[in-house]
C-alpha cells in the first residue's frame, strides 16, 4: 500500500531530452518564424496542459463530492498534477513578454480608433487581466494544495475527519474552478479576437478541460499499471474510466454543435466571422478532423463495450484524444490570429517539450507520494470493485 | 410442474458469498429474489443480455426514419424556404438527436417487457413473498431432475452457506 513510483533513470533522460527539444523548437521558431506565430504556438501548448491539469483536479474533486468508490484507489493521479500548476503559472507569466504580439487590445493606439474595444476596455485591459491571472492561479494552487495536504495526513491518521474535509475543500473549488476557468479561457482564448464573442464558448472550455484531464489521468492510470503498479485495476475500473470519456465526448459534441448551429442559423456577420476561415479556408480539414477525432471516434470506438473492457484498446482511444485535444486548441487559436496553417516539426517539437515537462513534473510528485490513498474510507470498495 | 429448490438468506453479504460457493461447487444458480437491486449480483450470475444491442439498432433506425420523415416533410412534399436557409437543412439534427433517444428508450424498455413477459395487471411470480421484505431467496432450478445425492448435497451446500431456511417450492418461475 506504501508503494511510491519508481522514476527510473530512463525515464528521467527521456523527459529531460524532450524538454531539450521543445527548447530547441521554440529557439528555431523565434529564428524563422514571426514572433506572433511563436506565442501563439507557446500559449496552445500552455493552455493545452493547463487544463490538463486543472481538468484532471476538477474530476478528484467531482469523486470527492459525490463520494464516489470506486476511483479512490486512483486520486493520487491528479493530485500529483497540481504541482504542475505552479510550473504553468511560471510559463504563463512569461506569456506576458509576448501579449503585444497575441492581443489587439493591449494597443492603446488600436482601442482609441475602436469603439467596441473601448466598450470592453473596462474589463479587457492589461493590469486588470494580470491581476484575473494572478489571482486564478492562486486560488487555484491554495485550494488543490489544500486537498493534498489533507489527503496525505488522512494517510498517516486516518479517520473521516478528513474525508469531510477535503469533500467540503472540493465542494470550494469546483465553484472557484467553474467562475475562474471560465474568465480564464476569455482572457487567454476568445478575447485573442475581441470583436467576437460566443457565449458557448466557455463552456465548450470547460468541458474540454475536463475531458483532456479525464483522458490524461486514464492513460497515466494504464501505462502505469502496465509499469506493475495499481494490481487492482479490473476491466470494471477500465471500462468507468471509458464511460468518462464516453460520456464527455458527447457533452462535448453537444457544445460544439450548439455553438456551430446558432451562429450557423442567426448567420449574422458579426458571428459567422469566427467560421469563416475555419470551414471555407485552409482549415477546412482540421475543421472537421476536429469533430471526427473528438466526438465521432471515441463516440462509436467506446460504445462497445468489448472495447471499453480493454485496457489496450481505451489507451489507443485516448491517445486518439490527446491528438484531437491539440487539433481543438490549433483550431481555436491559430485561425483567430488570422495566421497561416502549417503543423511542421516546430509544432510538433514544442508539443513533445511541453510534455517533457508535464511528464517530469507529474512523474516526480507520484514518486514522492504512495500511489493509494491508504486511509482514504472508500478504498475497500475501490480495491475490490470486480463485477 | 417443476420443483425448485430455495435457500432463504438473512443478509446481503452472506448470500453473495453463499452464491460464490454454490458456483465453486457446480450448482447452477437460476435465479436471486431481493428486497432491492444488488450491485454486481447480475455478474456474479453469469448472465448476459443482448439488450443494448437491440438498443442500438432501435437508435440507428429511428433516427434513418426521422431523418427520412423530415426531408419528405421539408423538401419533397411541401418545400418552403425560410430565412435563407438550405431545404435539407443542419437543424434536423437536434430533432433526429432527440427522437433516436426517444425511440431508443421506448422500444427498449418495451422490448424488455416483451422479453420478460410483464404487463400491467400481471399476476407476481414469487418463490417466496418474504423476498419483498427482508429476506434474499437464491432459486436452484428443477430439483427433480437431479439425483436424489445431488440434492442431498446441494442441501448441505445450502446450511453450510448461512441460509437461515430451505424450502421446496413449486412456483412456476420465469426463466432467462
Amino acid at each position: 500500500m506504501d508503494k511510491k513510483v519508481h522514476l527510473s533513470k530512463t525515464f528521467k533522460i527521456i523527459m529531460i531530452v524532450m524538454i531539450v527539444l521543445g527548447i530547441i523548437s521554440v529557439i528555431a521558431e523565434f529564428m524563422t518564424q514571426d514572433s506572433t506565430r511563436v506565442w501563439a504556438n507557446l500559449l496552445l501548448n500552455n493552455y493545452y496542459f493547463l487544463s490538463v491539469a486543472i481538468g484532471a483536479l476538477f474530476w478528484m474533486a467531482l469523486q470527492a463530492v459525490t463520494q464516489s468508490g470506486w476511483s479512490a484507489a486512483y486520486l493520487r493521479v491528479p493530485q500529483s498534477m497540481s504541482n504542475y500548476l505552479i510550473v504553468s503559472f511560471i510559463l504563463f507569466a512569461l506569456m506576458f513578454f509576448g501579449v503585444h504580439d497575441l492581443y489587439h487590445w493591449t494597443h492603446a493606439d488600436a482601442v482609441a480608433h475602436d469603439p467596441l474595444l473601448q466598450h470592453k476596455e473596462p474589463y479587457l485591459n492589461l493590469p486588470f487581466f494580470a491581476i484575473r491571472f494572478v489571482v486564478f492561479f492562486l486560488l487555484w494552487i491554495l485550494i488543490t494544495k489544500r486537498i493534498n495536504f489533507l489527503s496525505l495526513k488522512e494517510d498517516k491518521e486516518g479517520g473521516t475527519t478528513f474525508f469531510n474535509k477535503i469533500e467540503f475543500n472540493s465542494k470550494v473549488f469546483i465553484f472557484v474552478f467553474a467562475f475562474s476557468f471560465s474568465l480564464f479561457s476569455i482572457d487567454w482564448l476568445m478575447s485573442l479576437d475581441p470583436h467576437w464573442y460566443s457565449t458557448i464558448y466557455v463552456v465548450k472550455k470547460f468541458i474540454m478541460a475536463f475531458f483532456h484531464g479525464v483522458t490524461v489521468i486514464t492513460a497515466i492510470v494504464i501505462i502505469l499499471h502496465k509499469q506493475g503498479y495499481f494490481p487492482m485495476l479490473t476491466k470494471k475500473h477500465i471500462s468507468d474510466f471509458a464511460r468518462y470519456i464516453f460520456a464527455l465526448s458527447i457533452i462535448w459534441g453537444y457544445m460544439w454543435l450548439s455553438q456551430y448551429l446558432l451562429i450557423w442559423y442567426a448567420n449574422i456577420p458579426e458571428e459567422t466571422v469566427y467560421y469563416i476561415p475555419r470551414e471555407m479556408g485552409e482549415y477546412k480539414t482540421l475543421f472537421y478532423l476536429e469533430l471526427i477525432m473528438n466526438w465521432a471516434f471515441p463516440f462509436i470506438f467506446l460504445m462497445w463495450n468489448r472495447v471499453a473492457k480493454n485496457e489496450n484498446l481505451v489507451l489507443f482511444a485516448v491517445l486518439v484524444l490527446i491528438a484531437g485535444h491539440w487539433v481543438e486548441l490549433y483550431m481555436s487559436i491559430m485561425p483567430s490570429l488570422n495566421l497561416k496553417h502549417s503543423i511542421t516539426l516546430i509544432e510538433v517539437g514544442t508539443f513533445i517539450g511541453f510534455a517533457g515537462l508535464f511528464g517530469l513534473v507529474v512523474g516526480t510528485s507520484l514518486s514522492k507520494m504512495p500511489i493509494i490513498p491508504k486511509n482514504h474510507p472508500y478504498l475497500s470498495e475501490s480495491l475490490h470493485d470486480d463485477h | 410442474m417443476k420443483t425448485n429448490m430455495l435457500g432463504i438468506y438473512d443478509d446481503e453479504n452472506v448470500m453473495l458469498h453463499a452464491i460464490d460457493k454454490l458456483q465453486d461447487g457446480g450448482v447452477a444458480v437460476a435465479d436471486v429474489y431481493s428486497p432491492f437491486p444488488i450491485h454486481g449480483i447480475w455478474s456474479r450470475l453469469k448472465q448476459t443480455t443482448r439488450l443494448p444491442y437491440a438498443t442500438f439498432a432501435y437508435g440507428a433506425v429511428g433516427a434513418v426514419l426521422v431523418f427520412s420523415l423530415l426531408y419528405w416533410m421539408s423538401v419533397v412534399s411541401y418545400p418552403l424556404k425560410f430565412g435563407g436557409k438550405p431545404l435539407n437543412t443542419l437543424s434536423f439534427i437536434i430533432i433526429m438527436f432527440v427522437m433516436t433517444i426517444n425511440i431508443g428508450t421506448l422500444f427498449t424498455f418495451l422490448t424488455y417487457l416483451f422479453r420478460e413477459k410483464m404487463f400491467p395487471g400481471k399476476k407476481v411470480e414469487l418463490p417466496d413473498p418474504r423476498s419483498t421484505e427482508d429476506k434474499f431467496v437464491v432459486v436452484i432450478a428443477d430439483i427433480g431432475s437431479l439425483s436424489e445425492q445431488e440434492t442431498i448435497r446441494i442441501k448441505k451446500l445450502l446450511q453450510e452457506t448461512g441460509a437461515s431456511e430451505i424450502k421446496e417450492s413449486t412456483v412456476t418461475l420465469h426463466e432467462h
